[in-house]
């Protein structure tokens, strides 16, 4: 009986989830749809990243770079080949995904914060290798769609016609953005309560152990680095298609650790706070510059800001939540 | 890019729709009979957030003209986002500004990939975007393509030039040696100072390049002196521009020093002076075109004495920070283009007076410096004075240069 109540609180909770997605655009202004776009952009990266650094334990501090991936790729199939924007988004993951794949054999020998400081290398040095090619990404300028292929551009009219269906731009935006973010997030949740799941987590919580029962850990770990750049690939190619430009300057090392952070914010090891971490990301440069426009003043608030978030919340919104739930929790799933 | 003008026109109709639909009703959107809005982007935060003053000293300047009236009895408020100097923020702040905010034009955002990120969709919008905060030549020189932005202040390649003129004229035996950023900031420069060399263009005897990715520039410094350089054109941002008067230094090598303006900021060179030594410092020459509040010079000038009096009152920040000084000037010259725009200003009767400007009494400005543009002339300020380095302090000599 209590097991059946479990399950069905589940699926209310995931249907009050779902239903607030769809109607949240008609309770806000029709471009704040596009920030909240924005934000799902990086709530797909922080998923991605949470597979690795949540669930496998590798450090990883340069998401950054691996967006970049994503995000050129789309630019350069968009502004080269004239592809529509939105058919590069498989691609730009599989590419970050095979990037992603690259960076995690280092990773085989690294561990810790020796991972942590080789991933961030590559962050450091993406916008220098941009700037590098410029004949295919454009150079310091970087590629800005409206000016090079503005048929490419799906909404460029104001708005999108789906299945007869005609909605503004930022509103087919934000469905975009968002349906990836949660069929990502679903995708996520099946890995993490699954068979490969459990090996992920064997692996972080002690290699030794993982090793000596039989896990191969060179697999385990480039797989979850390959999963976890398809995710970085395409929150980057949406944050491109939203943007309409890209440039080695939006792909600072700034972008890893804001990742990152958003990652600890919701709770590593945990899905359902990243929604959050990933709002705080968005939002909380808007709210600090709003404090005060003085010089200084913003980002002393926003480092504050993240400063009192970890005091309160040690283990981010999703050990938070955990902790509110566990009276529930506790009753659903125990036997009376 | 045929065909884009065709598929502008349609997304400029189509927002042009949408905006009317909205409600905003009137035919000028951000021109109420109370109120101009008008809205840009400024680094507040980030690595560029130096640079945040450009925006709080045009702020600052509003705020004085709105309290004593406004213009044509309509209060100018200047909405400032923060891009953190990355583009695909500008990005989406200035479509912020313009489809929510419906603000009457850009001002005053900054940076040249920030602006250059936004240009294509203000103009198929036909949103002006004004006094772009940079140094680029596109600006003033591809107008016909963009007829709705404008830059500000002297570009690089008229700064170039103007040391190259200089040069020419007054040490025709130099041997110029360059040390460049190789980007088109660089490049505008040294294309600038070829310019101006003009028939004497063999003075210059070596080019050497830097990538911003350069850990250092020593290599450069070293192959400049082995090259019997006299003359040495620092062409660097700050950082490159301390490490080339250093390694010159420890080298034992005293040329005569050019520092681009971007890097010409008393305490960059300050910072210069403390790392390689008064000598190597002694000497240098730079351009201006703003009165620096920290100059003594000023100390009673009428124009500083204002910009003080704001920065007090109007709750500036950093009254010593030459930025303010430049936001004030560029809010000024604002203010002039929409006194000039007619009772009731639109987008068009704007764009109109931004290329017809003639401003000889900018206070924030050196004394003879005007504002002056016309429909094909799109360099608002072209005049600049040189300055050398003595004691710690710059000194402007010699006539008002002017270059396009």
């Amino acid at each position: 009986m209590r097991r059946a109540l479990g399950i069905a609180l589940w699926v209310l909770a995931v249907a009050a989830g779902i239903a607030f997605f769809l109607v949240l655009p008609r309770f806000v202004s029709d471009f704040h749809s596009r920030e909240l776009a924005q934000a799902g952009v990086f709530f797909i990266a922080i998923v991605g990243l949470n597979l690795l650094t949540g669930y496998t334990g590798q450090i990883s501090l340069g998401h950054g770079a691996l967006m970049a991936i994503g995000g050129y790729t789309t630019a350069i199939l968009v502004t080269h080949e004239h592809w529509r924007d939105v058919w590069t988004i498989p691609v730009a993951g599989l590419t970050a995904g095979a990037v992603g794949f690259l960076v995690g054999i280092p990773a085989l020998r690294l561990s810790g914060l020796y991972l942590a400081v080789a991933t961030f290398g590559l962050a450091v040095a993406m916008p220098s290798i941009l700037k590098k090619f410029s004949g295919l990404t454009g150079g310091s300028e970087g590629l800005v769609f409206v000016e090079k292929a503005p048929k490419q551009i799906t909404g460029l009219g104001g708005s999108v016609t789906i299945f007869g269906h005609s909605m503004t731009q930022n509103h087919f935006l934000y469905y975009l953005t968002w349906t990836i973010g949660l069929i990502g997030l679903t995708i996520a949740w099946l890995i993490v309560r699954g068979r490969i799941g459990r090996v992920f987590r064997a692996v972080r919580d002690s290699e030794i152990a993982a090793v000596s029962s039989g896990v191969n850990l060179a697999k385990i770990k480039t797989l979850s680095f390959a999963l976890s750049g398809v995710y970085a690939g395409i929150a980057g190619s949406l944050l491109a298609i939203q943007t309409q430009i890209v440039n080695p300057l939006s792909f600072t090392f700034l972008l890893s650790i804001l990742i990152l952070v958003g990652a600890v914010v919701g709770g590593l090891g945990s899905l359902v706070g990243l929604v959050v971490g990933a709002f705080f990301v968005q939002y909380l440069p808007d709210v600090s510059t709003h404090i005060s426009e003085r010089p200084g003043v913003p980002d002393f608030v926003y480092g504050a800001a993240i400063i009192i978030v970890m005091i309160l919340l040690p283990s981010g919104v999703g050990g938070f939540l955990r902790r509110l739930a566990r009276p529930l929790t506790t009753w659903l799933y125990t036997r009376p | 890019m045929k065909g884009i003008s065709y598929v502008l026109a349609a997304l400029a109709c189509a927002l042009t729709l949408a905006t009317a639909a909205s409600g905003a009703g009137t035919a000028t959107p951000g021109v109420t009979p109370t109120e101009v809005l008008i809205g840009g982007t400024i680094p507040l935060t980030g690595v560029a957030s130096a640079y945040s003053t450009v925006g709080l000293g045009a702020a600052a300047y509003f705020r004085y003209v709105n309290v004593h009236g406004g213009v044509n009895h309509r209060k100018i408020k200047y909405l400032i986002k923060d891009d953190a100097y990355d583009p695909s923020q500008t990005a989406t702040d200035t479509r912020e500004l313009v489809e929510q905010d419906h603000v009457f034009a850009i001002f005053n955002s900054l940076g040249t990939e920030q602006n250059l990120a936004t240009r294509p969709y203000l103009n198929a919008l036909k949103v002006p975007q004004l006094f772009a905060a940079s140094g680029a030549t596109t600006w003033g020189r591809d107008y016909k393509q963009w007829p709705w932005t404008i830059g500000y202040q002297p570009n690089y390649r008229a700064e170039g030039t103007i040391y190259g003129r200089y040069i020419a004229k007054k040490t025709p035996k130099a041997r110029v040696g360059v040390l460049y950023q190789n980007d088109d900031y660089g490049k505008d420069l040294l294309a600038g100072l070829v310019r101006g060399l003009g028939k004497k263009g063999g003075l210059l005897v070596s080019k050497q390049s830097y990538d911003v990715t350069d850990p250092d520039v020593q290599s450069q410094i070293a192959k400049l002196k082995a090259a019997k350089v006299n003359t040495l054109m620092v062409f660097a941002t700050p950082q490159f521009a301390i490490q080339s008067f250093v390694y010159a230094h420890k080298l034992g090598w005293k040329p005569k020093s050019y520092v681009n303006a971007v890097s010409s900021a008393s305490n960059i060179m300050g910072i210069a002076t403390q790392g390689a030594g008064k000598k190597q410092t002694e000497g240098s020459i730079s351009i201006v075109f703003l009165k620096d509040p920290n100059d003594p010079r000023w100390a009673k000038d009428k124009g500083i004495k204002l910009y003080r009096s704001i920065m007090k009152r109007y709750k500036g920040v950093h009254p010593g920070n030459v930025y303010n000084v430049y936001g004030m000037s560029v809010a000024h010259t604002f203010v002039e283009a929409l006194k000039k725009a007619g009772k009731n200003p639109t987008r068009a009767s704007l764009m109109k007076a931004v290329t017809h400007l003639n401003v000889k009494n900018d206070p924030f400005l050196l004394p003879g410096v005007i504002v002056h543009t016309t429909p094909t002339d799109r360099f608002p300020l072209d005049q600049a004075r040189l300055e050398r380095y003595h004691n710690g302090r710059w000194y402007s000599f010699g006539g008002l240069f002017r270059v396009r």
